[in-house]
C-alpha cells in the first residue's frame, strides 16, 4: 500500500502556502511507503502525481466563505460537491479522480483533503496570517493521524470503526470552537 | 429600477472572476462588467532579489503556465546582461517553449473550449464538462489528450530539471546541452503531437465547420469586435512564440507598428478603471477612448486569433494549409469574431507540434556550447513572448550588484483585458433582453470571454470549496431579489 501526503499551494502568496508548509514540516516523520511531495500545480497535471499511489491525503488552502479563517476542514472527494462546473486549469481533485476513473487511469482508492480555511485577498510575500500560521501544527497531527488510522485499517487492527466515508470529522470546530461543516451550502448568504 | 446580476465564479477558467450584469428598467443590459481579484503585491515582493532568480520566482506566478514566465524573465536576463545565447541554448529553449505551447493549447481546445464547441453551448450543464467532452470524444482519444501531455511534460522534465517549475533558462543560456538520448526522445514527442494535432484539427472541422449553426454563431455580431491586434512575428511576418519583433494591426489589417520588445512602453500604455484592479492596456499610438472598438480607439487585442491577424502566415507546412483553409472561411482578414480564437489556437497547436520537430530534428541543437557567459553591469532588462494566451512582458531594473529594484510585468490577459470587457458586455446585451436570463444565455456570456483563455487569480490554489455558479440578482438599491445557483 502507498499512500501520498501531498501539499498544495504557492509559498510566496501569503496563506495559500499553508499545504506545502504543513507537509514540509512533516518530512521524516512519515516514512517507508508514504511519499511527502509539495507541488504549486493544478489541474490536470496532478493526475500523474496521483498515479501509482492507493490513498492520498491532500493538504490544501480551501475559501469556502462559511468559516473562520484557520478553521481545518477534512472532506471526501464526494463531499467537495460534484462533478459539474469544473474549473479544468484549477480542476477541483474530485475532478481529476472521475476523468481518472473514467479513462480507465490509475487513481487512489480512497483520497481525503484536509484543507485549511484562508481569508482573501492573498498577497505575494505576505506571511501566514495568525490564525492559518496557527493552524500548522494541528494540521500535521490531523495527516499523521489519518495515515495511521489508513495502515491500522489495512493491517485489519483497531481504529476501523471511524474511517469510512460517513465518519464526522467532516464537521471540525474553528479554532475559537465555532462550528463549521463543508456540506452545508445554503448557509452562504 | 435596476437589476444587477452575479455570475460568481466564472466556471472552467483559472483563477476566480466575477461578472455584473446590470439591468435597465425595460430588462435590457445597462453595463456589464467582468471584475477580477487579482493577486496583488508582486513588484514590491521582487524588491531586493537578485535578477537571476526571477525565471524561478515568476515561473510561481502561475501554476497553468510557468513555463511562459520562466521564459520571458530568462529573455529580460539576457537583454539585462547583455548577451546572446549561443545557437543550441536558443534552439533548446525554443524546443521547450513549443512543447509548453502543444501541451496548454491541447488543455484549452479539448476541456476548457471543448464544452463549448465539442459538447455544444445548448447541451445540458451536466455534460458542459471535462466528462462530458470525454464522452463525445470517446475514451481513446481522452486518454491520448492526457497521454500526450504526459509525454510533452516528462520532455520538459528531462530537459529543463522540473515539468511544472523550469530550472534551465539562465542569463545568455541554459543550463545544460542536449544529448542525443534527449533528442531522440524530443523527436518521438513532436512526431506524436503533430499527429495529435492533426487528429485536433480534424475535430474542430467535424464538430464546429461540419454544424452551418455553429459557423453563423463565431460570425455573429454579438462576438464581432474590430480591434487593433499586437503578436510578435519573424523576419517574414510569420507567427513566432518564442522571439521575434512586435507587430499592430489595425481593424482593416493594415500594420501600425512594428517595434521591438524593448520598446513596448513607447506603445503600450495602461489605463485604471475604478471597479477592478486590473490594468488595462492600450496603445498609446492612438489612445484610450473608452471601451469601443474601432480604428479611433487603441484597444487591441493579443492571443491566437490576433497573432493569426498580425502575421502574414505559419512558418510551417500544415500549419499554413490550416491558416489558408482559417482566411477562406472567415477572412479576408483581419478576422474580428473573438469565438474564432478556437480555430486560431488549434492552428497554432499544429504549428508548435511542426516546429518542435524541426528543432528536434536540427543538429546543431545537441551542440554542448549552451550558454555565453555575461560580463556586462546590469541595469535594466526586458523580455518578450507570446504566452498561449497573448504577449507577456517582463521588465526590471537592478542595481549594479543584479538586485532588483523595479519590476513591470505585463501579462497577456492584461493586454485582453480591454477587448474582454467589450465582449462581455457586447454579448450580455445581444443575449439578455427582457430581463430573461437563463442558464444557456449566462453561458454563451461566459463564452464571449472563455475564448481569450484569460487567466486571472494566477497562483491562487485555494480550492474553492464547490465549483458553484452563483447569479445574484439585486435591484437598485442593492437588495437580493433573486439568486440561483449551479451547485
Amino acid at each position: 500500500m502507498r499512500t501520498l501526503v501531498l501539499g498544495l499551494g504557492n509559498e510566496y502568496a501569503g496563506d495559500d502556502a499553508v499545504g506545502v508548509l504543513a507537509v514540509r514540516a512533516l518530512r521524516g516523520a512519515l516514512a517507508g511507503d508514504t511519499d511527502v511531495v509539495e507541488s504549486a500545480a493544478s489541474g490536470l497535471a496532478l493526475l500523474e502525481v496521483f498515479a501509482g499511489y492507493d490513498r492520498a491525503v491532500v493538504v490544501d488552502s480551501i475559501r469556502t466563505g462559511r468559516c473562520p479563517a484557520g478553521t481545518i476542514v477534512e472532506a471526501g472527494l464526494a463531499e467537495l460537491g460534484p462533478v459539474i462546473a469544473p474549473s479544468l486549469h484549477q480542476a477541483g481533485i474530485p475532478e481529476l479522480a472521475a476523468v481518472a476513473r473514467r479513462l480507465g487511469m490509475d487513481f487512489p482508492d480512497r483520497t481525503r483533503v484536509l484543507a485549511v480555511e484562508v481569508a482573501g485577498p492573498l498577497m505575494f510575500g505576505a506571511p501566514l496570517s495568525e490564525p492559518v500560521a496557527a493552524a500548522i501544527a494541528p494540521l500535521g497531527r490531523r495527516v499523521l493521524e489519518r495515515v495511521k488510522r489508513w495502515t491500522s485499517e489495512d493491517s485489519g487492527r483497531g481504529l476501523a470503526e471511524g474511517a469510512g466515508p460517513g465518519t464526522k470529522d467532516t464537521a471540525p470546530g474553528g479554532p475559537g470552537g465555532t462550528p463549521c461543516t463543508t456540506t452545508t451550502r445554503s448557509a452562504r448568504s | 429600477m435596476s437589476r444587477e446580476i452575479v455570475i460568481d465564479p466564472m466556471t472552467r477558467l483559472e483563477g476566480h472572476g466575477r461578472i455584473h450584469i446590470f439591468l435597465n428598467a425595460d430588462g435590457g443590459v445597462d453595463r456589464a462588467y467582468l471584475q477580477i481579484p487579482e493577486l496583488r503585491g508582486f513588484e514590491k515582493f521582487v524588491q531586493g532579489r537578485r535578477a537571476e532568480d526571477m525565471p524561478q520566482i515568476t515561473s510561481r506566478i502561475c501554476g497553468v503556465c510557468p513555463m511562459a514566465h520562466h521564459m520571458a524573465a530568462t529573455k529580460a536576463l539576457d537583454d539585462l546582461y547583455q548577451v546572446d545565447p549561443p545557437p543550441a541554448g536558443r534552439k533548446i529553449r525554443e524546443l521547450l517553449y513549443n512543447a509548453f505551447m502543444v501541451e496548454d493549447h491541447a488543455l484549452h481546445f479539448f476541456f476548457l473550449g471543448g464544452p463549448d464547441f465539442i459538447v455544444g453551448p445548448d447541451a445540458p450543464r451536466q455534460k458542459r464538462n471535462i466528462l462530458g467532452v470525454v464522452d463525445a470524444v470517446g475514451l481513446e482519444i481522452g486518454k491520448e489528450v492526457i497521454g500526450v501531455r504526459k509525454q510533452l511534460r516528462d520532455l520538459v522534465a528531462a530537459v529543463a530539471g522540473k515539468a511544472i517549475h523550469p530550472v534551465f533558462g539562465l542569463p545568455g543560456g541554459v543550463s545544460r546541452s542536449l544529448s542525443g538520448e534527449l533528442q531522440q526522445q524530443a523527436a518521438a514527442a513532436a512526431a506524436r503531437a503533430i499527429e495529435f494535432s492533426q487528429f485536433a484539427l480534424g475535430a474542430f472541422r467535424k464538430t464546429v465547420l461540419g454544424n452551418p449553426g455553429y459557423v453563423e454563431f463565431i460570425t455573429s455580431e454579438a462576438y464581432t469586435h474590430r480591434t487593433y491586434y499586437m503578436g510578435l512575428v519573424d523576419d517574414a511576418n510569420k507567427v513566432t512564440f518564442y522571439d521575434g519583433t512586435l507587430r499592430v494591426v489595425g481593424p482593416d489589417g493594415k500594420e501600425l507598428l512594428r517595434f521591438a520588445g524593448r520598446d513596448y512602453l513607447d506603445h503600450v500604455a495602461e489605463h485604471v478603471e475604478p471597479w477592478t484592479y486590473m490594468k488595462f492596456c492600450f496603445l498609446k499610438d492612438i489612445g484610450w477612448t473608452g471601451f469601443a472598438d474601432g480604428a479611433a480607439s487603441g484597444v487591441y487585442s493579443v492571443a491566437p486569433l490576433a497573432r493569426l491577424n498580425v502575421a502574414d502566415g505559419m512558418a510551417t507546412p500544415r500549419a499554413q494549409e490550416a491558416y489558408e483553409e482559417f482566411v477562406t472561411t472567415l477572412g479576408p482578414k483581419p478576422v474580428h469574431h473573438t469565438l474564432a480564437s478556437h480555430w486560431a489556437r488549434i492552428i497554432e497547436l499544429v504549428y508548435a507540434a511542426e516546429r518542435m520537430a524541426e528543432l528536434a530534428a536540427d543538429p546543431q541543437i545537441t551542440d554542448p556550447q549552451v550558454r555565453t557567459l555575461p560580463a556586462a553591469v546590469p541595469r535594466e532588462g526586458i523580455g518578450v513572448v507570446e504566452a498561449p494566451r497573448g504577449t507577456l512582458f517582463h521588465h526590471y531594473r537592478t542595481d549594479e550588484r543584479g538586485l532588483v529594484t523595479a519590476a513591470n510585468l505585463v501579462v497577456a490577459t492584461q493586454n485582453n483585458a480591454a477587448r474582454i470587457a467589450l465582449s462581455v458586455d457586447k454579448a450580455a446585451r445581444a443575449l439578455i433582453r427582457n430581463g430573461q436570463v437563463d442558464e444557456g444565455l449566462l453561458n454563451r456570456v461566459e463564452m464571449s470571454f472563455r475564448a481569450y483563455d484569460p487567466c486571472f487569480g494566477c497562483s491562487t490554489h485555494s480550492l474553492p470549496g464547490h465549483m458553484a455558479l452563483i447569479v445574484e440578482v439585486r435591484d437598485a438599491d442593492g437588495s437580493l431579489v433573486q439568486e440561483l445557483r449551479r451547485d
